[in-house]
């Protein structure tokens, strides 16, 4: 799912971009962080691996084959924020060589897969990669990687006015899940294979000792993933609901609270208006994926 | 490959080609931003926009028909969704899906067929991309068709010892755990290749930093072109309709 020029709103990009950029940043410094070795030249061939992996066609039911898309696999391998910027860096090449994915919704593109994608990928592996449930956490992570990133596309795409029919979106999230699959259970073939021939090239993660943080966290990813595509998909479903429930005016100020005059001002007021209501909007979402990332990254060193 | 006849394009030499590759990436971004936030797609302004890429296409002495082709790989995803759009009855925003996304491939695709990709991604170095990505998007490149060779010689290996064997019901589990394996000594392979390469950057001086002996001179023919298409697009921009199309 990557995301071409031309489909998302102008805030909607240019506040992706605005996030993606410093928190890439951020993930480069970490996975350089510890080591005095370049890790450029292995993170290179890395993402050389991942383009390469697609020509290694997996049998998946009859007259169909699958490929590995690789987020999770390279979290488990070189850990998740050298993960982030290989994924960035086959995203950046796709867009620019092979016109798959856009350069203005490169940011989003970015956002999604790499960011979002590996994140969550790593997720389950961070929680219950060492004890007996670490077949089920790489099959899980392979899954929420692909999964996640796809959702996230879907939702960029509803909010920028594009239209999916409810039949056509249970559909295409139906194909998202199956593709989950198939990417958790080639994860867990290639990541077993990998054990086989050297096991140090695998991440090895010491028993966590709190799996309800994992539990809580799991489910807050998929509660948000699920939930963001379902009020995007049905705003007015939302709306009518809140009405219905009787709190209409309170709970339409809870849900717009922070841009609460944004479309006010869209529809009546100044340019400059518009401009300082956007800008706000895009420091906010900085502000937060900043705040977000600085937040894993002091969870993991801890 | 295909990648190929990109890397032939890009090594040409035009006017486009030679203009200041920071220029290049600034004016190309101006034209996708211009285009992005042009709200309803009418004639005039779509004309403008597709007249600006064939002049750059025609300055540049590119093959207008491989390009305009190459560019349509994006047509099969707005294509989807434009179909999904018009049909909820939105033929309007479907229609300029369909437009933006390609003439934005058209113009990406200018840019990289007229600019070396070294020269363009050090030049988006010095505009402020993260080093440690632009250095590992270099290192990708150097290596990505190494690999991917290596990846095509191992399928074949395969299909000499008889994957194609495995036809009976119970094949597919074996031919799965076959490509598995495959990965994973691809990725080994990878691994151990970047610590060859490593340790021969180490000797021969390597501190972080990729330099290369090409000095782009300066001169006001190597900047002046892109700016005026940059202009250029803001015009055509401006020229449309004044309003923002941020339906939030």
């Amino acid at each position: 799912m990557h995301i071409p020029d031309g489909f998302l709103t102008t805030p909607l990009w240019l506040s992706l971009d605005v996030v993606s950029v410093p928190v890439v940043g951020w993930f480069g410094r970490r996975a350089q962080a510890g080591t005095d070795e370049s890790k450029a030249p292995l993170l290179g061939l890395m993402g050389a691996f991942v383009f390469a992996a697609q020509m290694i066609n997996f049998p998946v039911g009859p007259g169909t084959s699958g490929h590995l898309l690789g987020a999770a696999l390279l979290a488990f391998t070189l850990g998740p924020a050298a993960a982030v910027v290989v994924m960035t860096a086959v995203l950046a090449l796709q867009a620019l060589i092979f016109q798959d994915g856009g350069l203005l919704a490169l940011g989003a593109n970015v956002f999604n897969m790499a960011v979002c994608g590996v994140l969550a990928g790593y997720l389950p592996y961070r929680y219950w990669g060492a004890g007996r449930l670490r077949r089920a956490a790489v099959f899980a992570g392979g899954a929420l990687s692909v999964f996640v990133a796809a959702s996230l596309a879907i939702v960029e795409l509803l909010l920028s006015g594009i239209r999916i029919p409810g039949a056509i979106l249970g559909a295409s999230m139906a194909v998202f899940a199956v593709s989950a699959v198939i990417e958790g259970v080639i994860t867990v073939a290639v990541l077993e294979a990998l054990e086989r021939i050297n096991p140090s090239w695998v991440e090895r993660r010491p028993a966590e000792a709190r799996p309800a943080m994992g539990l809580l966290a799991l489910a807050s990813v998929l509660l948000v993933t699920v939930g963001v595509l379902f009020a995007s998909a049905a705003p007015d479903g939302l709306e009518k609901l809140a009405e219905e429930v009787g709190i209409s005016g309170r709970a339409r100020a809870l849900i717009e609270t922070p841009l609460a005059d944004y479309e006010a001002t869209f529809i009546s007021g100044s340019w400059a208006a518009q401009a300082a209501a956007g800008l706000a909007g895009l420091l906010l979402a900085a502000a937060l994926g900043w705040a977000l990332a600085r937040m894993i990254g002091r969870r993991r060193r801890a | 490959m295909h990648h190929v006849v990109l890397d032939e394009w890009s090594r040409r030499d035009s006017p486009v080609h030679r203009a200041e590759a920071r220029m290049k990436i600034v004016g190309a971004l101006v034209f996708l931003i211009c285009v992005a936030t042009t709200p309803r797609i009418e004639a005039p302004t779509f004309l403008g926009y597709v007249l600006l890429a064939l002049a750059g296409i025609g300055l540049a002495g590119l093959p207008l028909l491989p390009l305009a082709a190459r560019a349509a790989v994006v047509l099969p995803f707005s294509g989807v969704f434009a179909a999904m759009t018009a049909l909820a009855g939105d033929t309007e925003r479907a229609a300029a899906v369909v437009v933006k996304s390609y003439v934005s491939a058209l113009a990406v695709l200018l840019l990289v067929a007229t600019t070396p990709l070294p020269r363009l991604l050090r030049a988006a170095e010095r505009l402020g991309a993260p080093r440690m990505v632009i250095l590992i998007v270099q290192f990708l490149y150097r290596y990505l068709f190494v690999i991917s060779e290596q990846a095509q010689h191992m399928r074949l290996a395969a299909r000499c010892r008889g994957e194609l064997g495995y036809e009976r019901p119970a094949g597919w589990r074996i031919r799965f755990r076959g490509a598995a394996g495959a990965l994973a000594v691809l990725f080994g392979r990878s691994y151990e290749r970047a610590s060859a390469i490593h340790q021969a950057m180490l000797a021969r001086g390597f501190d972080g930093r990729i330099r290369s002996l090409g000095v782009p001179a300066r001169g006001l023919r190597r900047w002046w072109l892109p700016a005026a298409a940059s202009m250029a697009a803001v015009a055509i921009r401006l020229a449309g309709r004044m309003e923002f199309p941020w339906p939030l």
